[in-house]
């Protein structure tokens, strides 16, 4: 080796090590500064507790809650809430109250071993059934916009089925309704041993293991490698990108664990082969759901490159509640509510919330 | 590297000195993670996560309990100080919906009841939804006798 190519190579090495060292600095620096990981970024007060549920209600920039008609959030209980309210500037629910609502925000919280014994009567029934009474109280409107995201969406529909005169417009967000359409996340716990869950013995699912059936969904870019590799690219984003990221991730990664009793119950009464709510009808506790009482304003949103609920298994809504209004969105099942190009649904969802009854469904 | 008086020299010394500042950031590098890992205990968390590929804040990223260990994933043998807490978690709102059929009364024993269309206003360029009157309680009826529940 010459003299020149030996330098050449030293100059080479010393590049790498700075470029590699640059990284951990930036990796210390995100490490170390503080963001919005896993709370909300809208300023909102806790207007009711019960269980682990926290019901938040939005503050305008003054610290008081907004007067305009109220709208309700209601996320998946298997994943935090936050993904509604992520990033100043780029939060769904504070979209809807910068455009005048009073936005209230469902935190199921994270499920603890009690709570195994939770199930569908207990969180349409009783927490979601309280949480819109207690928004009516505060605001004073008996019928409130309800909008809810993935598993939230399934409750907020049996919901509205058994109270349909509580709500006066439902927004739908990924929400499964044919269990029998193959692919997503129920397919995936099927297959992975969901049908094992027990109603009467219920456990406490970790976290882990919920989380492995999403990482099923894409198992090549969820491999530790991947992971890794995906990380150690993107540590050339500057650091503020990085934060942004590392919100994202924090969602993504801190899966809450799931109460057995309600996953048995929904696996068994809308998974694969059950297919219940294409039925019409559905027992909630001791009580039987027509959702054909469903006959306020529906919109139903589903994304093309959905993994965890395909949107033809969304936007099969129309075969059981015939008017409600199907919308697809290029995007994935996190990126159209919370990724760069969301703005589109927030406003759609401002648009519609904003029709009055009648107006633009001939109700 | 041999170190003579022409200019290969100087191009030498100039490569050993970036080598040996190099060195001194790695260095800097290493102490601020030991100094973090020292002052702030959530780091190591958060450095773990890192090293998994995950930027999670707050808690460690989610791991299938080590083999061996299954108790974490089994229903515990005996769960009624579970029941009896869940059953407390009922009742707490059942209490809550006793509180709310009471305002309900209050209100109405006031001669108007909890809606207060009035102080509302619109939201930005929209227009008023209808209000109805007080939500009726349902319109589901009751489930068919007979019918077994569907339990697993």
């Amino acid at each position: 080796m010459s003299g020149d190519e030996e330098e050449r190579e030293l100059e080479a090495l010393l590049e790498l090590s700075r470029r590699g060292r640059a990284k951990l600095d930036r990796l210390h620096e995100v490490l170390t500064s503080p963001g919005h990981y896993g709370t909300g970024a809208t300023p909102s007060a806790v207007v009711y507790r019960e269980n682990k549920l926290r019901l938040l209600r939005l503050l305008d920039e003054q610290g008081k809650p907004r007067t305009g008609p109220p709208v309700l959030f209601v996320p998946a209980p298997v994943s935090r809430y936050f993904i509604v309210d992520l990033l100043p500037g780029r939060s769904f629910a504070g979209h809807v109250a910068a455009a005048g609502f009073d936005v209230f925000v469902i935190d199921f919280g994270t499920p603890t071993s009690e709570d195994r014994f939770a199930d569908l009567a207990y969180y349409v029934d009783g927490l979601v059934r309280r949480s819109v009474r207690i928004v009516s109280e505060l605001t004073g409107v008996p019928a409130i916009n309800v909008v809810g995201y993935c598993l939230g969406g399934t409750l907020s529909l049996l919901y509205a089925a058994l109270y349909p005169d509580t709500v006066a417009r439902l927004v739908l967000l990924t929400t499964m309704v044919d269990g029998d359409v193959q692919g997503g996340i129920g397919w995936v716990a099927h297959r992975m041993g969901l049908a094992g869950e027990s109603y009467d013995t219920p456990r406490l699912v970790p976290a882990a293991e919920v989380k492995s059936w999403f990482e099923m969904l894409a198992p090549g870019s969820n491999s530790l490698i991947g992971r890794v590799s995906d990380l150690w690219e993107r540590l050339d984003d500057p650091a503020a990108r990085l934060r942004d990221v590392r919100t994202m991730a924090t969602w993504v990664d801190d899966v809450v664990p799931a109460p057995g009793r309600l996953l048995a119950e929904m696996y068994q009464k809308f998974g694969p082969g059950r297919n219940g709510l294409m039925t019409g009808i559905v027992q909630i506790g001791d009580r039987m759901v027509e959702l054909a009482a469903v006959r306020m304003p529906v919109l139903s949103v589903s994304a093309e490159k959905d993994l965890i609920a395909p949107p033809e298994g969304v936007d099969a809504i129309t075969k059981i509640v015939p008017h409600a209004e199907v919308l697809r969105l290029p995007g994935g099942h996190v990126g159209i509510v919370a990724g760069r190009a969301a703005a589109g649904l927030w406003q759609r969802t401002v648009d519609f919330l904003a029709t009055s009854r009648g107006e633009a469904h001939g109700t | 590297m041999t170190l003579t008086a022409d200019g290969k020299t100087a191009k030498d010394s100039t490569l050993v000195e970036r080598w040996l500042e190099d060195q001194r950031d790695w260095q800097r590098t290493a102490m601020a993670y030991l100094d973090s890992m020292v002052k702030n205990e959530d780091f190591l968390v958060h450095l773990g996560n890192a090293m998994r590929g995950s930027l999670l804040a707050g808690k460690p990223y989610p791991a299938a309990a080590p083999a061996g260990q299954p108790a974490a994933q089994e229903a515990p043998a005996d769960d009624r100080l579970d029941q009896v807490l869940f059953a407390l978690h009922q009742i707490q709102g059942q209490l809550t919906d006793l509180r709310l059929v009471l305002d309900d009364v209050r209100s109405s024993g006031k001669g108007s009841p909890s809606v207060r269309p009035a102080t509302r206003r619109k939201a930005k360029a929209t227009k008023r939804t209808k209000r109805t009157k007080r939500p009726a309680p349902t319109v589901a009826r009751k489930a068919r006798p007979g019918k077994p529940r569907s339990r697993g």
